[in-house]
Order: structure tokens, then sequence, then C-alpha cells
């Protein structure tokens, strides 16, 4: 798989290293952000081709920047991620656009996975 | 001889009494206007009320009026002095005498006060003594029939006052402390849930970190051993959270037409092999007399599998552990109850049984109870615990049967499938 830009946007540190630890090994290049306003900043003058969303951040609800995502074109697919894990949570994430959802604590086995199952997606023009 | 004005105050008297009982809270209050009111129309010096204190078989005063402290001070009085002669429990008794009078405890005290004459008027609740009331005379008179009439309707209302306020003040602490169970219940749900989601996050760093780690290792050997259990004990927690938020969360049920026969057999299936390994014998009597109702099979099932799992935990070796179900036509439940004969539960602990994070095993997570009491719950049904230390332990979960069954029916239906 060819290497992809990430955002995670998480207001915990230990979430972001994680991920870029895990992703990094992969080749993948991570950007971590650990507010919704940096998130924002960051969408807005980068280009990423995933997104790994807290959906609880201190500053901004992650819903109002999943609903932000959709007006960006292309807009970067979205893995919602949480510590509530339900499936009404899922769906609304979903409705609102997010890709796939991964509900904490998570395996570097399933981070990586969701991650490349939505860039094929994503390629075979599943995802929009 | 009697007037129309002295009947015409009897009568405002009673009326008194009686507004006082639709406007006053307490029996003390109530009790007050009667003992006062007393004494004003009789001319009498003073009046109280003892009532009987159930647990110490004593008669304690509630209220008095025109009597100095150091009479009221003396105490309560013992029982066997004031115990009526049913016969008796509807007259007003004249103590004339009350140097001699057995009734009369504390006569010099009595003489002291200026005392010459008492009444003594039973207050019964279904020929049962509950109080009296004492009326203490300054001048020894004679009492008319109306005027003792007058004093027995006072304490048959008294008496009916007595009884129905208590009931309300015990039904009342009975609501409170439903009410603080529940609510505490609900806010350690809320708290929990608060909790469950910190938590989540810290440990998404320990499983990230440590799945990883255990790529770089040897797949052998210490370190991946250790790296395992991380790994184990993290997904460990997340159970335990979920556990917690789904407790938390009062999920609705996905309810089909469900038997609850059938779901207790199933569940038993899952947990007759750790009965089997530690020689508990598990009795099922299930009655086809069941009727299917609207349950979420998967939900229920987690409810009585914790049941069972107590049950177990709380057996010994070749104890019993009995599931039982029933159906009442008249209430229109079904249900199941499993009793064991193990150790039983203190009552301070049955109180706490169904809050979270409460466990009495060193190896539980306090939550088994917690989330099973929130499915029942949420399927508007009931779970109750039962025990006696040393006797052992009932659980009775029961489920309203939806509307659209109709039992006779439906109970015909499974009788006949059951034939077969």
């Amino acid at each position: 798989m060819k290497p992809k830009r990430i955002l995670v946007i998480d207001d915990e540190g230990v979430i972001g290293d994680a991920c870029r630890v895990v992703l990094s090994e992969k080749g993948h290049q991570v950007v971590h952000c650990l507010t919704g306003m940096d998130g924002l900043k960051a969408i807005r003058t980068g280009s990423f081709d995933v997104i790994l969303l807290d959906m609880k951040l201190a500053d901004i609800d992650g819903m109002e920047i999943l609903q932000d995502l959709q007006k960006k074109q292309p807009h970067p697919c979205v893995i919602v991620m949480t510590g509530y894990a339900t499936i009404s949570n899922a769906v609304e994430a979903m409705k609102l656009g997010a890709a796939d959802y991964l509900a904490k604590p998570f395996t570097d086995d399933e981070l990586i996975s969701t991650v490349e199952i939505v860039c094929m997606q994503r390629q075979q023009g599943k995802l929009t | 001889m009697t007037d129309v004005s002295e009947f015409e105050s009897y009568f405002q008297v009673i009326r008194d009494i009686q507004r006082a009982v639709h406007t006053r809270n307490s029996v003390k209050e109530v009790l007050e206007v009667v003992v006062t009111k007393s004494t004003q129309i009789l001319n009498a010096k003073g009046a109280l009320i003892r009532i009987l204190n159930k647990d110490t078989h004593q008669f304690e005063v509630r209220v008095a009026c025109g009597m100095g402290e150091q009479y009221l001070s003396k105490g309560p009085v013992s029982t066997d002095k004031l115990i009526a002669d049913p016969r008796n429990l509807h007259k007003v008794i004249q103590i004339r005498d009350i140097w001699n009078a057995p009734r009369v405890e504390y006569p010099q005290n009595a003489w002291n006060e200026g005392i010459r004459m008492m009444l003594d008027v039973p207050l019964a609740v279904e020929n049962q003594l509950v109080g009296l009331i004492r009326i203490y005379l300054e001048k020894a008179r004679e009492f008319s029939d109306s005027e003792l009439d007058f004093i027995v309707t006072i304490a048959e209302q008294c008496a009916g006052i007595i009884e129905r306020v208590q009931l309300l003040e015990n039904q009342q602490a009975h609501f409170t402390h439903i009410a603080t169970h529940v609510d505490k219940l609900s806010s350690l749900g809320r708290m929990a849930a608060g909790v469950a989601h910190e938590i989540n996050n810290p440990l998404a760093g320990i499983l990230l970190f440590s799945s990883s780690m255990s790529k770089k290792v040897p797949v052998e050997g210490p370190l991946q051993d250790g790296l395992q259990i991380i790994i184990r004990e993290t997904q460990r927690c997340k159970t335990i959270i979920q556990g917690l938020l789904d407790f938390s969360r009062n999920s609705k049920p996905h309810t089909t037409k469900a038997d609850l026969n059938v779901i207790m057999r199933n569940s038993i299936a899952v947990v007759e092999n750790e009965f089997h390994l530690k020689h508990v014998h598990m009795d099922s009597r299930l009655s086809d007399r069941m009727v299917k109702t609207l349950l979420d099979e998967n939900q229920i099932m987690q409810v009585f599998i914790n049941i069972l799992l107590n049950a177990l935990h709380a057996s010994e070796r070749d104890g019993h552990v009995t599931v039982k179900n029933h159906l009442d036509e008249r209430l229109r439940t079904v249900g199941m109850s499993i009793s064991d004969n193990g150790c039983g539960i203190t009552p301070d602990i049955l109180e706490k049984i169904f809050e979270p994070f409460f466990s009495t095993r060193s190896q539980g997570t306090g939550l088994g109870m917690a989330v099973s009491y929130g499915i029942v719950k949420n399927h508007q049904g009931t779970i109750k615990a039962y025990s006696e230390l040393g006797r052992g332990t009932r659980f009775v979960v029961e489920f309203p049967i939806t509307d659209d069954v109709p039992i006779e029916k439906e109970f015909d239906e499974t009788q006949t499938h059951s034939g077969h």
C-alpha cells in the first residue's frame, strides 16, 4: 500500500504517539493535533488521506469537525475514535460521513487494518 | 343537664380536630390540638397522650398540655399497668382515688401538681391498645353521659388518626428509602460512564503500544509472555468498561417474543460445566406453564448467567441451586426464581448488591448484578434478592406479559406443543 498522510485529532498525547509509532512503521506519515481548533487548521492548510478523529474533544465536538470536513473537496476519509462504543454513536458518525469507527481501546492490528480498508475502499470508489 | 350550646362546643372541638388532620403534617401536631381542646372543654388542668412504643412496650408521652415539667419528666410508663381489659377499650376510666389506683404511677407528683381526679381513655385500633389519653382535673366531679360520650368519640377519632398517620409515615419512609436507592444507582451509573470514558483513553495507549511491541520481540520468551499479559489484561479492562457503559446507558433492549424457559435452559447450558466442576447440583424445575413475552434474549441470558454464577459462588461442595419458573395470570407476569442453599448474604450487603462496583469476591468486577439490574429495569421488569445468612439466597426476576398475549390461549398452545 502506498504511504498515506494521516492526521490524528485527539486531546490525549498518548493516542497520538501510539498511532504515530504504529502507523509510521507501515510507512505512513502521521501528524497529531491536540485540539479541535488545531485540527481544523491542519485540515485547511494540509492535505490528508485519512483523519483519525476523537469524538470527545475539549474545545470542539467531534461531530462538528466531521460536518465541517464534508465541505472540503475531496474530503479525507474519517475514522472516528471514541470511548463510548455504541451502535447508535457509530450510525450517527457514519451518517455525518465517517468512513469507519474504532472503539477505544484498540490494538495495532485493528488500527492498521481499519486505515487500510478505508483507503482501499476510497481507491475503489466505494467511499466518496 | 346538657344544653344545646354544650353540644355545639363539643362539635366544635371535633371539627377542630378534623381540620387539624387535614392541614397538619405530623401526628404530634394533630395530637396537640386534641389535648389542648379537650382540656379546654372539660375545664381540666391538663391532658396528655401516651402512645405505645412497640419496640420497648412502654407508653411514651407524645404530647401534653397544662402539666408541669416535673411531672412529665417522669418518663415512660410500663405496659402492664395500663393494659386494658378489651371490654373497657371504649370506656372512660374514672380515677377518683389517685393515691390507691394501680394505674397511677406517680401519685405524689400528681398530688403536688394539684391533681385530684384523672380520666383515662384508651386509644384502640382494631381492639388493640395503641395509646391512652389522660385528662387531669383539679377537682373531682361527676361526668354526664354526654360528656363521657364526647370523650370516647374524641378517643376513637384520635386512634383513627394515629393509625392513619403512622401508616402514612411508614409508607413515606419506605418510599424515601426506595427513592434514595434508585437515585444512588442512577448517579453511580452516570459517574461510572464518565470514569469509563476517561479510562478508555489511557487503555488505548497501553493496548496500541503493547500490541505493537509484541511484534518486535521474539515470538516466544519472557518478553512476549509479559506483553501478552498486558494485552490480555487491557482487553479485560475494556470488557469491564463496556459492561459499565451498558449499565449506565440504559440501552433499549431489542425484544422479540421469547420464552423464559428457553432462555433459562440456554443459560444453564452455558454454566453447567462450571457447576459440575465445583460439585454443585443444579435442580431445574421448569414447568410448561409459561407464555412468551417481549424480551431481549441475549440480555436476559446475561442476567440469568450472572445470577446462576452468583449462586454457584455462594454454594459449597454438594450444594443445591434450584431454578423455578412462575406465571401469574392475575398480575400478568412471568418470572424465574434462582435459589441456592449457600452462605447467604447479610442485610447490609443485600442492600448494596445491585450497586455498580460492589463485589464481595476479590475477582469480581462488581458489575454483574448492576448490569443485570439495568437490563431487567429496561424490560419494565423487577429483580429482587432475598437472603438468610447461613440458609441461602433467592433471586426473583419478573417480567410483564405483553398486552397482546392471551394467557390461556398461549398457555394451551405451549402445552400442546410440549406434548409432542
